[in-house]
């Protein structure tokens, strides 16, 4: 047997009552007489998706002792949070409370205490990557959007943690967070889109917690350089990974307009990689990057 | 000439969701890995200030990933199946696909509806589509969570997708 399944049968047994057989030992029936037949599987995970600040967010749950209704229950708490985080950020609702202190018409004392937080982890990311990304520079005005999507996704994941969940994934439109692991021994794999070829892959990297791609893509160049105020379009694909998303998002939106000094800046930060692929098609990656075969 | 494909470019995003089941369930062969062709331009550069280390030898993008070659399954004779998913609406328009399942693996996505707000979109999404559907049918041998780097077409084109998968209740 192998480490994860004692450990889950051991969580099982205290977390709740609910027996480990509780958990679906097959997938549902399956009408097209595939594998499920006669192979036996692990947990199926619990899947939703929801829309919300303007993308998809979707969510992969391994429940574990819980049983899939109270981690469904977890789910939909975890997109209360992302709504929340929606409704006090959105700079497109212009009665949200960051679109009132950025008008002027109410103070940083009257806001939710998470503006507050947000504004530190902006000022955090905008020190760590050397100001190539500052939410103040913005020609709109402040503008912190890339921070707040992985943030919102951090305190989501945190939900599910607490919920008892074993492992989660979370991709909000290619930004992605996770904890535990996919399967007994398994780690979770991510890809990184190719820049210009659609159907590959320009690698794959391991997932640990957080992964944020950033690039011009479908639509044309949209990032903005903080120190011009103007489309930048330095590179292709801006890629980095770390402990959380918040840091993730801003350091990956600062590697794709600040190239190599941005790259530096997060070289020198412990417990973020980098890996950018340039407009030649060349990559560089820093040092433990967890790339995978 | 390496300008134009930022336009047409385009990959899916949640298609991390709708291949992991499918990715954890295959009992075929887990060895099978994206390769990466060496020899070709890398030129890695220090990773840290004033140091020599660089990143292990890694090919040049353009030679990345090729991810065609589909497995057999080693399950019994399998039956095909077929769904259609939700309109899935996304920022440009609105797009739904049928799946096609054989076993334990997608054999065809089509869209089955495809309406753009304006004639850029339109092409735009035609340009992109043929790449989507290649890559669902690849990228299941890559054995891989979820994609970083997102578009919007390839959202809504993936969970379209997964709402026929779970129709048939494909895993």
């Amino acid at each position: 047997m192998s480490n994860g399944a004692v450990g889950q049968v051991i969580h099982a047994t205290y977390a709740s009552g609910v027996p480990a057989v509780a958990w679906p030992a097959r997938p549902r029936q399956d009408p097209v007489g595939g594998w499920a037949a006669g192979v036996s599987t692990p947990e199926q995970p619990v899947v939703h998706v929801e829309a919300v600040m303007g993308t998809m967010v979707s969510f992969r749950v391994h429940p574990g002792a819980q049983g899939r209704d109270r981690c469904r229950e977890a789910i939909e708490e975890a997109c209360e949070v992302l709504h929340t985080v929606d409704a006090t950020f959105s700079l497109w609702r212009p009665d949200s409370p960051l679109s009132k202190l950025r008008r002027g018409d109410a103070a940083l004392a009257e806001m939710p205490p998470e503006v507050a937080e947000v504004l530190d982890l902006c000022r955090h990311a905008r020190d760590c990557s050397r100001g190539w990304f500052d939410p103040w520079s913005m020609p709109g005005g402040f503008d912190p959007t890339g921070l707040v999507k992985g943030w919102s996704l951090d305190r989501a994941l945190e939900v599910l943690k607490r919920s008892g969940s074993t492992a989660a994934l979370l991709n909000a439109g290619g930004d992605l967070v996770a904890f535990g692991s996919p399967a007994p021994g398994a780690r979770w794999r991510i890809g990184v889109r190719h820049p210009w070829m659609a159907d590959a892959l320009a690698c794959v990297v391991r997932l640990d917690a957080a992964i944020a791609t950033s690039g011009p893509y479908e639509r044309g160049p949209h990032l903005i350089d903080p120190r011009t105020g103007r489309p930048a379009q330095t590179v292709a694909s801006a890629t980095v990974t770390g402990a959380n998303l918040a840091m993730c998002d801003a350091l990956a939106t600062a590697l794709a307009v600040g190239g190599a000094d941005a790259f530096d800046a997060i070289a020198g930060l412990d417990g973020y990689e980098a890996y950018v692929i340039d407009a030649s098609g060349d990559e560089q990656a820093t040092d433990a990057m967890a790339f995978l075969d | 000439m390496k300008r134009f494909p930022f336009v047409i470019g385009s990959t899916i995003a949640g298609l991390a969701g709708v291949l992991s089941f499918h990715s954890r369930a295959t009992t075929g062969p887990l060895s099978h890995s994206v390769p990466v062709k060496a020899g070709t331009s890398a030129r890695p550069v220090p990773a840290k200030p004033g140091s020599t280390e660089t990143t292990a030898p890694r090919s040049s993008v353009a030679h990345s990933a090729p991810t065609s070659t589909v497995p057999v399954t080693t399950q019994g004779p399998p039956t095909a199946a077929s769904a259609t998913g939700v309109n899935e609406q996304y920022g440009y328009g609105v797009l739904s696909v049928r799946a096609t399942v054989s076993g334990s693996r997608i054999t065809d996505v089509q869209v089955v509806n495809l309406q753009t707000v304006d004639s850029y979109s339109q092409q735009l999404a035609d340009q992109v589509i043929p790449y989507l559907r290649r890559q669902v049918l690849s990228m299941q041998t890559a054995r891989i969570d979820g994609v970083s780097g997102a578009t919007y077409t390839s959202e809504a084109y993936a969970y379209s997708l997964q709402s026929a998968l779970d129709k048939l209740h494909f895993r």
